[in-house]
């Protein structure tokens, strides 16, 4: 982790392809905030795609935790390469604002194959790979933990804001950094908590030139 | 009609006498016998035990009445190459046939006489032995497919009189009790019935069982109407193709796939008409049909989204046995298509347009299954596991059905069914200070609650068996945040079911 002198932009909207992996088992719930959240916002639906089998393992989506504002397509295919089929079909459809699929090892041709069809279809893919992948053509990769959450400005012994640690961890167009995003607690989407999570954190959560 | 199911097993030489045996409530009884039983002086009906005695190299095998259904539904299915109206004609102790309304079909057959020549020959080639007759009512044909003794005969109606008039009058499908009063009145044939007068016949044989005399009779005659109810709702726009020769490979299946296509869309766009469902059917010429069947959100026309919709769903999965000689596509349902105007392109950049959604997902769903993809929509009500439904997307995407927005915190990934977890709590009713989840110790930083959730009382009792639970917001040391609840309350409930913890979800 390299000492930034100054604050890295956090790159808000989403590149045609990017990965997020989990830094550990227990944080897939939120990746898998953190992706859904990074989908572009237009009208248009978005999807989610995992293995059938996976809702056993990690839970099944529940639309009431998510309110993404549009709707939500769930597909849940039997077997893993129809994950990538299902996410390359709409990607390359143009009716979808973006596809957030699970994947476990993926291939360079077949990565950017799907960077070429999100790319068609005027969308974005966000890849949720349960371990950390290989080569890829992604633009950007992250890696996402759990944070504790911010104080409850009401009950001390209560969780406040859900935080998280997104770390960029490869990208072609900006230096890598980390920032500490926090979700809003009416429209489920993440803020920045702390622009320089090198610098540590004040007490009321505001970054640390404001203080 | 005698049945057996010959896969699996060697195929019994016609010339041994074999019979179907079923429990009567006087021990075994004979249910179905081949002709060479019956030749050999068995009756239907008779008891096991005396048939053995007068045949004692009788073959018999026990009887399946569930799988015979099957099979005559199945069969009925295969019919409908011959006619889209294919009924299954109820009458009970093994005389149970097919009804096939050929009006306006006999003609791509070379009228009636080529139907029944065509109907013979593909029923022997898949091995069914059959006795038809085409006659203008559906009584008549009963009548003279089982009692005229020739395997294929016909009738005009003009002579539908005479031609009945010889025949018995258990040829006019009547219960036990009235064929045995019909004896004791001494009214063999049905020409004997012509000349009595209505009212008496009426009151003499006042049916108890439906199967009224003078009602039958004016099926028979066609006095009065008999509706036939189809195995299948008959379809009305249909592409049918025949082959000379069977198709017996799937080249062979995609070759006149578009050609079909492009005729059914035709009918329909004549008619200002779309489909919602299709199915192809290959019928085999061993007496059995595969098919596949799609359906599109929107009703659509176009023949090349039908036959893409049809490949993603795999033709591969038709099994042709040893070859198909008819394939039709048919629209099960259709909806009238209006005309739609495109929505204006309002805001820059975005392409909202309905048709490549329900395009994309009747895509999605052809291949993976209806099931496989889905919308959660909200429902009404506050236990959480009902709270959403996953509704198949081809529907959801044309319905506006959405609950009330839930202002509680809900997690982003739900449990179902909850994990049971073992949890400590420093009070009986209040947050848990530390749990075990999935075998690994979790110690609480940080919990909010109860969010208290009663039992749906207005449920059943048998459906409902759920307790009070109580709802809490969780974060452990690590930042994970967990919706825990507990189950039932203490010292309110029975005694015999301690409040256990569960484990529901998980937040961000």
């Amino acid at each position: 982790m390299n000492v930034q002198t100054l604050p890295v932009p956090y790159p808000q909207a989403c590149a045609t392809l990017e990965e997020a992996c989990a830094d550990a088992p227990r944080a897939f719930a939120a990746t898998l905030r953190f992706a859904l959240s990074r989908l572009g916002n237009d009208s248009r639906p978005s999807m989610f795609c995992t293995l059938q089998r996976h809702q056993y393992e990690h839970g099944r989506l529940f639309g009431r935790g998510v309110e993404a504002g549009g709707s939500l397509l769930v597909v849940e295919p039997r077997k893993p390469i129809e994950v990538l089929w299902a996410a390359e079909q709409a990607l390359r459809s143009g009716a979808v604002a973006g596809v957030v699929a699970v994947v476990d090892q993926v291939t360079l041709t077949q990565t950017r194959r799907l960077d070429l069809a999100a790319r068609e279809g005027g969308a974005s893919a966000l890849l949720l790979h349960i371990r950390e992948g290989g080569l890829s053509a992604a633009r950007r990769r992250w890696r996402v933990g759990s944070l504790p959450s911010a104080p409850n400005p009401f009950d001390q012994r209560a969780p406040g804001a859900f935080r998280i640690r997104a770390e960029l961890v490869r990208s072609r167009a900006e230096p890598l950094s980390m920032w500490m995003l926090e979700q809003d607690g009416e429209t489920h989407r993440f803020r920045l908590a702390d622009r320089l999570a090198d610098r540590g954190l004040v007490e009321n959560g505001r970054p640390a030139e404001a203080a | 009609m005698v049945w057996s199911r010959t896969a699996g097993r060697p195929k019994l030489p016609e010339d041994v006498p074999l019979a179907l045996i079923e429990k009567g409530p006087h021990g075994l009884r004979l249910r179905a016998l081949n002709a060479a039983a019956r030749a050999r002086g068995l009756r239907r009906g008779q008891a096991h035990a005396d048939a053995r005695a007068v045949l004692p190299d009788l073959v018999s095998a026990p009887a399946e009445p569930n799988w015979e259904a099957q099979a005559l539904v199945r069969l009925a299915h295969w019919c409908e190459r011959w006619s889209p109206t294919v009924a299954i004609d109820p009458s009970p102790d093994g005389l149970e046939g097919l009804f096939l309304d050929v009006t306006g079909v006999d003609h791509l057959f070379g009228g009636e006489a080529g139907l029944l020549e065509d109907l013979r020959e593909r029923f022997g080639s898949a091995g069914i032995g059959t006795q038809m007759a085409v006659a203008p009512t559906a009584g008549a044909a009963w009548a003279l497919a089982r009692w005229s003794g020739g395997c294929a005969s016909r009738l005009e109606l003009e002579q539908i009189r005479e031609g009945l008039a010889s025949l018995p009058i258990a040829a006019l499908r009547l219960g036990e009790e009235t064929l045995r009063l019909a004896r004791l009145f001494g009214l063999r044939r049905i020409g004997d019935l012509y000349g009595m007068p209505r009212t008496g016949l009426a009151r003499r044989f006042r049916a108890t069982d439906g199967q009224d005399l003078v009602r039958r009779l004016d099926q028979a005659l066609g006095l009065i109407e008999e509706p036939l109810v189809p195995v299948r709702p008959p379809v009305r726009y249909r592409a049918v193709e025949s082959f000379a020769e069977p198709v017996i490979d799937l080249a062979g299946v995609e070759a006149y796939l578009p050609l079909l296509a492009a005729t059914l869309a035709t009918r329909l766009q004549q008619d200002a008409r779309g489909a919602s469902s299709l199915r192809l059917d290959g019928f085999r010429s061993d007496g059995a049909v595969v098919g596949l069947a799609v359906r599109m959100t929107v009703p659509t026309v176009q023949a090349e989204i039908w036959l893409r919709l049809l490949r993603e769903k795999g033709l591969e999965r038709l099994d042709l046995g040893f070859g198909i000689d008819v394939l039709a596509l048919s629209a099960d349902r259709t909806e009238p298509t209006d005309l739609v105007q495109p929505p204006l392109e309002l805001e820059a950049g975005s392409r909202r347009d309905a048709r490549p959604l329900s395009e994309l997902v009747d895509r999605l769903a052809a291949r993976l299954g209806e099931h496989a993809v889905t919308m959660p929509v909200r429902y009404e009500s506050w236990l959480p596991e009902r709270s959403e439904r996953r509704v198949p997307a081809q529907r959801a995407i044309l319905g506006t059905a959405m609950g009330r927005p839930l202002v509680r915190p809900r997690p982003i990934l739900m449990f179902d069914p909850p994990e049971p977890i073992e949890a400590l709590a420093e009070l009986p009713d209040g947050a848990p200070a530390r749990f075990t989840w999935r075998r690994v110790p979790r110690r609480v930083a940080r919990a909010e609650g109860p969010e208290r959730l009663a039992p749906e009382w207005w449920q059943p009792a048998h459906v409902q068996r759920d307790r009070t639970r109580d709802y809490y917001r969780v974060e452990d040391e690590d930042g994970v945040r967990y919706w825990l609840f507990r189950e039932g309350l203490y010292g309110q409930d029975d005694g015999k079911r301690l409040p256990s913890w569960w484990m529901h979800g998980l937040f961000p």
